[in-house]
């Protein structure tokens, strides 16, 4: 029989309440310690180190076995608390693997608790810098004052002035992109009780015409979700006008809540 | 619910699942496990396949790369 690997997609906290039947389409579980491992056997042919190295390069490929590892987790944290192993985390054996489980059993039980009834929600806002800038008297005294003075001035100093504004406006719009993105910031991280900053996004990578000004991932209480999508509506319905946008989009398993720590007495 | 701020994880482009599963998770404890410089090369070929028009669209549209691939 030709040799397999062990391709880890999460644990489920035992008893696992599920009443779905894991065991199907090459999925597979396994008791240790106090946990249900969820797993698949692979073939060497795709995962061994080399040929798994190999693949990453393969876009096409990441993209069905990435959603693939997102949708199995995705299906099981339905009915259970998982804890997600990121994409590609392969064994050699189930010794390799109780090994691990066992380990760190301790910092397993931890996150379980830390992440038990809970989602994470993505929370990306983008600032049309165009519109923003149509709305600036209305959302900077300062600007709105340099265009007092512009209205009122000779056509000659109205010119020097309105270069004037125009630098002082970009500067501005930053300043007021900044502040919103930490009030959208502040306002969901009271709804959660754990929050991560993810990197901005260049245009490149958006496709989108308006900037990232926050890209956060939040630790969301299900019985707080409805609170949370409410509070994107509120905040998108006050600033829509000014260019400001909001993008949620979950439930995802908690992923980047995910801290592991070895235990104290593991050898 | 407002379905003009709310994705329902429907249409989730590969970016955002990239994001997830190849940084975050339990992550160094298996036997083989993606490099950090490993990562950097997947998205060196995310940046490449984002610089043709037509994934662009489709990203635009959350649809996946996958879709009406040619080679499929």
């Amino acid at each position: 029989m030709e040799k397999s690997l062990i391709y880890v997609y999460c644990i489920l906290e035992s008893p696992a309440k599920s009443s779905k039947t894991i065991e199907f389409n090459g999925l597979n579980s396994m008791m240790i310690d106090d946990f249900q491992v969820v797993f698949k056997s692979v073939c060497l042919n795709e995962f061994s180190e080399e040929n798994f190295k190999r693949n990453l390069s393969d876009l096409l490929w990441i993209e069905t076995n990435a959603r693939e590892h997102v949708e199995v987790i995705k299906w099981l944290m339905e009915e259970n608390s998982v804890i997600p192993f990121k994409f590609g985390t392969i064994y050699y054996s189930e010794n390799t693997l109780r090994k691990f489980i066992e380990d760190y059993s301790d910092s397993l039980k931890e996150n379980f608790s830390e992440i038990s009834g809970k989602e994470e929600w993505a929370v990306k806002i983008y600032c049309d810098r165009k519109s923003l800038s149509e709305q600036i008297d209305e959302l900077s005294e300062e600007a709105a004052e340099l265009e007092k003075q512009i209205m009122a001035s000779s056509p000659g100093r109205g010119f020097l002035l309105k270069r004037k504004k125009n630098e002082f406006v970009e500067t501005e719009m930053t300043r007021i992109c900044n502040k919103f993105g930490q009030e959208y910031y502040d306002e969901f991280r009271k709804l959660s009780t754990a929050k991560y900053l993810n990197n901005l996004l260049p245009k490149d990578y958006t496709g989108r015409e308006d900037s990232m000004i926050l890209n956060a991932s939040f630790l969301v209480n299900k019985n707080m979700v409805n609170d949370f999508m409410n509070k994107g509506d509120i905040l998108m319905k006050r600033d829509s006008n000014s260019g400001f946008s909001i993008e949620i989009n979950g439930p995802w398993p908690a992923f980047s809540f995910i801290s592991i720590k070895e235990n104290s007495n593991a050898e | 619910m407002p379905n003009n701020v709310i994705d329902q994880s429907k249409d989730i482009t590969i970016l955002e699942v990239l994001d997830r599963v190849l940084n975050k998770g339990v992550i160094l404890t298996g036997d083989i496990v993606i490099s950090v410089a490993d990562i950097d090369l997947v998205y060196l070929g995310v940046k490449l396949m984002l610089s043709s028009v037509e994934t662009m669209e489709k990203l635009k549209s959350g649809q996946s790369l996958t879709e009406n691939y040619p080679n499929n």
